[in-house]
């Protein structure tokens, strides 16, 4: 099994060093009713649907929902992520960073759509499971995030060999819609994404 | 960078939303090329047929595929019976037929009450035809010739196959291309000639032809940055119908220039993950006039009588700002909408170029016409993607004329939302 991996020594940072603001995530889940694209994919993970962590807030929920999601709250989404061949979260591998996600406000008072852009460092520069991790991250904030969030996820720039065609297929909707129709992938992305804690 | 950005004249208004949705995400539909109805494929597995007089659902095809409904297609000129093409991520296409009781439905959209009752009492629904099997994976689009003599598909396998009817449920494979470098996204027919178009994700368009017995590449445009999501021809005769109609005198400049369409034929518009949507237009061979007289016409030169030279004419107003999903071409107005990840349905409109700015403006760009937006809507889906856009025949009780047209959008909430397109701006 070692010899198969293609970074047998990443480097591994300690949890307590890893970005957090140390309190709950306000996080909703997106609504029941099957608008979520993958709601029946994709096992939803326990803190996500934790009736603790119900919004108490009286005001409008709109308002609280546009405030509530900040970088932070993306990393920690994604953050705990598990690497397809390590026993680690891509944020103690470092695959994932605070500074390489952004959140984008809407382009026009007349439009509701934000975009979350995250940039994933591949721990080596040929990782062939590029695609798959990034197709974790992208599953995990479309399941997350509210629907009125666009997820790209990319390659950092110049941190891997094939970042384009990695980009251009994690671009594409309808082969993400494919692949995630797919037995054996989701096999593979669910055990990545159950780990959350 | 555009000339003229004026802001929008039109509105879209929601007239219905086609009941019950599907709880899933919904790809395409497809309005029946002479009922009021509508097939919309659904990620569900299942296809939902819906009525366009009354909004409501009438059939649910399910059972036949085993992984998501990608896209559908009404085969035209049948007698006596509809027949849906369906294809699925599953990579295989089924063929479905339902039997149209009943003299003269083909035609018939002028009586508002047929559909309301009638068709509840009939239990017979579609059934199950045949299997189209030959993709190695996700079948993306498929589409009848406008004669209903071939069936194109096309799938993430890079190939484009061209299957022809000899009888019923007897399907011959008569050509599989293999040019594109990446997956084929939309395969579409020329509404005069047995010419098709395929659009993928290796950001090219092609083009393709019968040449003595083998269907062969006679174009590749090469115009988009990215991933080319929709192409549609510009339906035949809009001479008659589009903004050529309006004027009343041409100038000599006009005139040529109508001509000149003329000579080129329908033209194309594709629309891609650069956010663009782009018009193509086909340089008229210059030796001979009549563009039809090529087919049949055996060559032994292949190259020099049958390649085709198509060049842009137009990008039409950047207004998305996230990938372009559908295009769609009014065959009663020859306006363009367009849909995508941004959530918006965007109505363009040609009109003749304001008076002589043309050659003080740009004179790179000669066209004596240009595009503009008559319509913007936000949110037409709240929030969610739309997948795909088609003008289709309004035939509702309050339609207001036997030529009124509504949008038709298929989003990622499963539903499908008709909306109608009036002059006159709503204040906000």
């Amino acid at each position: 099994m070692e010899i198969d991996k293609d970074n047998a020594n990443p480097t591994i940072l300690n949890p307590s060093d890893l970005p957090s603001r140390r309190r709950e995530s306000h996080v909703k889940r997106r609504d029941e009713g099957g608008s979520g694209l993958f709601d029946d994919l994709v096992p939803r993970c326990s803190y996500l649907s934790d009736p603790f962590d119900a919004p108490v807030s009286t005001s409008d929920p709109d308002d609280d929902a546009r405030e509530d999601i900040d970088e932070q709250e993306i990393y920690d989404l994604i953050s705990t992520i598990c690497d397809p061949e390590h026993p680690l979260s891509l944020g103690s591998l470092s695959v994932v960073n605070l500074p390489d996600i952004r959140i984008l406000q809407p382009t026009s008072p007349l439009s509701s759509i934000s975009t979350v852009a995250v940039e994933i460092t591949p721990t080596i520069t040929h990782c062939s499971l590029a695609t798959v991790i990034g197709l974790g991250v992208r599953v995990r904030l479309e399941q997350a995030l509210p629907p009125r969030f666009r997820v790209d996820v990319r390659i950092k720039k110049g941190t891997h060999s094939t970042d384009e065609q990695v980009n251009k297929q994690l671009g594409d909707k309808e082969r993400v819609a494919a692949a995630l129709e797919n037995g054996t992938l989701m096999g593979v992305l669910r055990k990545m994404l159950a780990t959350c804690e | 960078m555009s000339s003229a950005t004026p802001s929008p004249t039109h509105t879209l208004s929601r007239l219905a939303t086609l009941t019950p949705p599907s709880n899933s995400r919904t790809w395409q539909s497809a309005p029946h090329p002479s009922l009021p109805i509508v097939a919309t494929a659904c990620s569900d597995r299942s296809v939902r047929v819906y009525s366009l007089t009354s909004f409501t659902l009438l059939h649910s095809i399910t059972g036949g595929h085993k992984r998501s409904v990608r896209t559908v297609s009404w085969k035209p000129h049948t007698k006596g019976q509809s027949v849906l093409a369906t294809g699925s991520f599953d990579s295989s296409a089924g063929i479905w037929r339902r039997e149209e009781s009943g003299p003269g439905l083909e035609n018939d959209f002028t009586n508002q009450r047929r559909g309301d009752g009638d068709e509840e009492d009939e239990a017979d629904d579609y059934q199950f035809s045949c299997i189209l099997d030959g993709h190695e994976s996700e079948i993306k689009c498929l589409s009848w010739s406008p004669s209903g003599q071939y069936l194109a598909t096309c799938s993430r396998d890079k190939s484009v196959w061209i299957w022809e009817e000899l009888e019923d449920d007897n399907f011959e494979t008569v050509a599989v291309l293999q040019d594109h470098d990446g997956d084929v996204k939309c395969v579409g027919w020329h509404p005069e000639e047995d010419l098709l178009v395929s659009a993928s994700y290796d950001d090219t368009v092609r083009l393709w032809r019968e040449d003595q017995d083998d269907w062969v590449q006679v174009a590749m445009i090469n115009g988009h940055d990215r991933t080319v999501w929709w192409a549609e021809f510009e339906a035949s005769g809009m001479g008659k119908r589009d903004f050529r109609r309006e004027g009343k005198e041409l100038s000599e400049e006009q005139t040529r220039h109508v001509e000149g369409l003329e000579r080129s034929g329908p033209r194309l518009a594709t629309c891609s993950d650069d956010c663009t949507v782009r018009v193509w237009r086909r340089k008229a061979k210059e030796r001979d006039d009549q563009a039809s007289s090529n087919t049949g016409i055996p060559s032994i030169i292949r190259s020099v009588a049958i390649d085709e030279d198509w060049y842009q004419e137009a990008v039409l107003p950047q207004v998305h700002e996230r990938a372009i999903y559908s295009v769609s071409w009014s065959r009663i107005t020859g306006m363009i909408a367009s849909a995508g990840s941004d959530g918006k349905i965007i109505v363009y409109k040609e009109r003749w170029r304001e008076g002589d700015k043309a050659e003080v403006d740009e004179a790179a760009t000669q066209s004596s016409t240009e595009w503009v937006v008559v319509a913007e809507l936000f949110s037409a889906h709240d929030v969610f993607e739309i997948n795909h856009v088609s003008w289709a025949r309004r035939a509702d009780k309050g339609k207001r004329s036997d030529d009124e047209e509504v949008v038709l959008s298929t989003g990622d909430d499963g539903e499908v939302r008709v909306w109608t397109l009036d002059e006159g701006v709503m204040s906000h």
